[in-house]
């Protein structure tokens, strides 16, 4: 199993490399979201300084057709350069690089789509060659689709959860409507009736909202030692938790007493005082209307 | 460019007139939008559908309606469109298999399993890739058409100029959303409701937490006070009705109308509406006049207030529903007619919702104009005299002296 981590600082190449972070998944113009935008140029050099490092670039967006030229060039540049894989979830990408013969490791990462072993097996007859699964099914199974399924995944396993995204630019049209005026930086929407806060904000593609809690696994390793990577989201993180967050991982990772050492790293984690959550991972959602009645019921009745 | 047109006795004609695909949630929408002119329907199964709260349609019901369909020459198109998860693996091939035995026309799918698997089983049916892949590109569509899919429901985020870039690159089916409710978010791609509320959107629970008012904070800072303008991403219902003819002319080759939820006056009033403006438009394109005539009457049936979705650009404020909900009181829907006796100029009808006499009613019709009267005596089934009709479904005669026939409805001026 290998700790995956979604670059916000190239400075910081050198302490994730140093705690046996081999992995990255790096941002560019054209990726849905990502906590720092690298150039070619950067990752360029971050491939030929870290020779033994696995880069995959992040085109992970939902292009336009007016888009896809460009996409396609900027595909091939990243052909010219020892990058690893590309991750995805329009499949137009995959398309691109199956004409062209590209022969970068394709990761299926749709946030929402890998939730069986079925489609992920069918999907592996068409291109894709690895898979991050969804964090919206619960933990077993999740564990179900790695036993049965032929090609390596990913399982989110720390930091805030993507939750929507918008091609529509949801904040400036609300700042508009609502003639306010406030900092883009930094801000949350919070549900008014069960009180969930989320971040959302604005890149130049589209509207993003993520939870504020951040998903943990740090204890959960005896479960999920057979995923092939473990992803470390840093968005929203600062410096400090970025690297923290990466060590901890990687002590659990790595010690052979983790059923001993659990704790401490468990009670580190306290420390930063960040929200933390178990998303989905134990908890089931309901569709049926039968069940979602039922749900309302037991919700109304657990209020009195 | 596709090949739309043709010269006919000196006269340009549409010769490749797009489908007209419409919505129904049970047997009796699903029939009025035939009657009421589309050329196939959209429907969901009680199986791997989204839209749990839809009434959806039993393998016996599926069966009716193709055979009321096959009547028409209309087509039924079923949603196998769910995110499947481990535990919905299980039935699939079986209920493929009935579907096609029963002779539905397409399925529209969203997983990839469920799209080799009708392939793998040499079905008759097409496979047609829903929206819910959220499909932006030719790219992408390229993909899909190797997969040996036959359509592909576009993005509601592809505009005009995108479209028309997409359908000079591709031969495939390509079905659009002209009219409609628009997801907030990339279909497929929302959680918000599973995490909200647990309920999974992508397998039919969707609670629509897009359209709830939320508070907006700037680090700790409460941004929208008890009297401010609540944050909300809601967005109006899109309506293409004023592209029509430019849609038809780049070739789509089907026209969508969103709702399997909406009512059947809504249905009848859309499918009429978009009916009537692509065939006027199709026999004529060069000397088609765009009249406000066609959105009036789909304001009558509008759920909220309309836009242009993303046919130009980027939704702005003006496509966006803030503070008030800017919703559009429907005209009231009072009367399905039965049939008409000519002779005593006596229609029966069936109640929808309350009339009384003195109220001034329009019928509208999949084959004729609107007409309007008041209304002047109403008896019940025992033909005893009433002044108002207030039992739903009731069976009611009214006196009319216009002629009306039979499934055209009635809805209440209210203003």
């Amino acid at each position: 199993m290998e700790l995956v981590i979604s670059l916000n600082n190239k400075n910081r190449l050198y302490d994730y490399h140093d705690m046996g972070i081999h992995y990255y998944i790096i941002g560019t113009i054209y990726s849905f979201y990502t906590p720092h935008i690298f150039d070619i140029d950067e990752i360029k050099d971050m491939v030929l300084s870290y020779p033994d490092c696995h880069f995959y670039v992040s085109m992970n967006a939902l292009y336009e057709q007016d888009e896809i030229d460009v996409i396609e060039s900027y595909i091939e540049e990243l052909s010219h350069i020892s990058i690893s894989g590309l991750l995805f979830q329009d499949f137009g990408i995959l398309q691109i690089v199956k004409d062209k013969g590209y022969t970068f490791d394709m990761m299926y990462a749709p946030e929402t789509l890998n939730t069986n072993t079925q489609s992920l097996n069918t999907l592996s007859h068409l291109g894709i060659t690895s898979a991050f699964l969804s964090h919206v099914i619960p933990l077993e199974e999740q564990l179900q689709i790695k036993q049965e399924t032929s090609i390596p995944l990913m399982m989110f396993a720390h930091g805030v959860e993507y939750m929507a995204a918008s091609k529509r630019k949801l904040i400036s049209n609300y700042k508009k409507a609502s003639q306010k005026d406030f900092n883009d930086e930094n801000l949350m929407i919070q549900d008014r009736t069960s009180k969930k806060k989320m971040h959302i904000f604005e890149n130049d593609r589209n509207t993003l909202i993520f939870s504020e809690e951040r998903l943990y696994t740090l204890d959960l390793f005896n479960q999920i030692r057979d995923m092939d990577y473990l992803y470390i989201e840093t968005l929203f993180m600062d410096d400090y938790e970025a690297v923290e967050i990466a060590s901890l991982y990687s002590d659990a990772l790595n010690s052979p007493l983790y059923d001993r050492d659990v704790k401490a790293l468990l009670a580190l984690l306290y420390q930063m005082n960040k929200p933390l959550s178990r998303g989905f991972l134990f908890d089931n959602t309901v569709y049926k209307l039968e069940d979602v009645r039922k749900m309302d019921n037991e919700k109304r009745e657990s209020n009195h | 460019m596709r090949n739309v047109s043709q010269i006919i006795d000196g006269k340009r004609k549409i010769i490749k007139k797009p489908e007209l695909l419409a919505p129904a949630g049970n047997l009796e929408k699903l029939k009025i939008a035939i009657i009421y002119g589309a050329d196939a329907v959209f429907i969901g199964g009680k199986e791997f559908s989204l839209r749990s709260q839809a009434s959806n349609f039993t393998l016996e019901d599926i069966k009716e309606a193709v055979e009321f369909a096959n009547q028409y020459n209309a087509k039924i198109h079923v949603t196998c469109n769910i995110i499947l998860h481990q535990d919905n693996l299980k039935g699939i091939e079986e209920y493929l298999q009935a579907l096609d035995d029963i002779g539905v026309s397409a399925i529209i799918v969203a997983d990839p399993y469920i799209m080799m698997l009708a392939k793998k089983m040499n079905l008759k049916l097409e496979v047609h890739v829903s929206t819910q892949l959220s499909t932006l590109n030719s790219k992408a569509i390229k993909f899909y058409h190797d997969m040996g899919m036959e359509r592909v429901v576009l993005g509601r985020e592809v505009t005009y100029e995108n479209l028309k870039s997409i359908l000079n690159e591709t031969d495939m089916d390509i079905e659009y959303f002209i009219h409609g409710a628009m997801c907030i978010h990339y279909s497929g791609r929302c959680m918000l409701s599973n995490y909200l509320v647990r309920r999974d959107a992508n397998r039919g629970g969707c609670s629509q937490s897009c359209r709830w008012y939320y508070d907006l904070y700037e680090n700790d800072t409460l941004l929208t006070n008890e009297n401010d303008m609540p944050f909300t991403m809601s967005s109006k219902d899109m309506a293409l009705v004023n592209h029509i003819g430019e849609l038809i002319e780049l070739g789509v080759d089907s026209f969508k109308i969103e709702g399997r939820m909406k009512s059947l006056h809504y249905i009848a009033t859309v499918v009429s509406t978009y009916r009537k403006l692509i065939d006027a438009y199709c026999e004529d394109p060069d000397h088609f006049v765009k009249d406000e005539s066609y959105m009036n009457e789909l304001i009558k049936a509008a759920n909220r207030a309309l836009c242009h979705g993303f046919f130009y650009n980027n939704p702005g404020i003006n496509e966006q529903l803030y503070n008030i909900r800017d919703e559009h009181p429907t005209q009231e829907f009072v009367m399905r007619v039965i049939d008409y006796d000519e002779k005593n100029h006596m229609a029966t009808i069936e109640q929808r919702n309350y009339f009384k006499v003195g109220d001034k009613i329009e019928i509208f019709s999949p084959n004729h104009s609107n007409l309007f009267f008041a209304v002047k005596k109403i008896y019940n089934e025992d033909k005893e005299e009433v002044d108002v009709a207030n039992h739903p479904m009731e069976i009611l005669y009214i006196e009319c002296d216009q002629t009306v026939e039979t499934n055209d409805m009635g809805r209440k001026v209210i203003r």
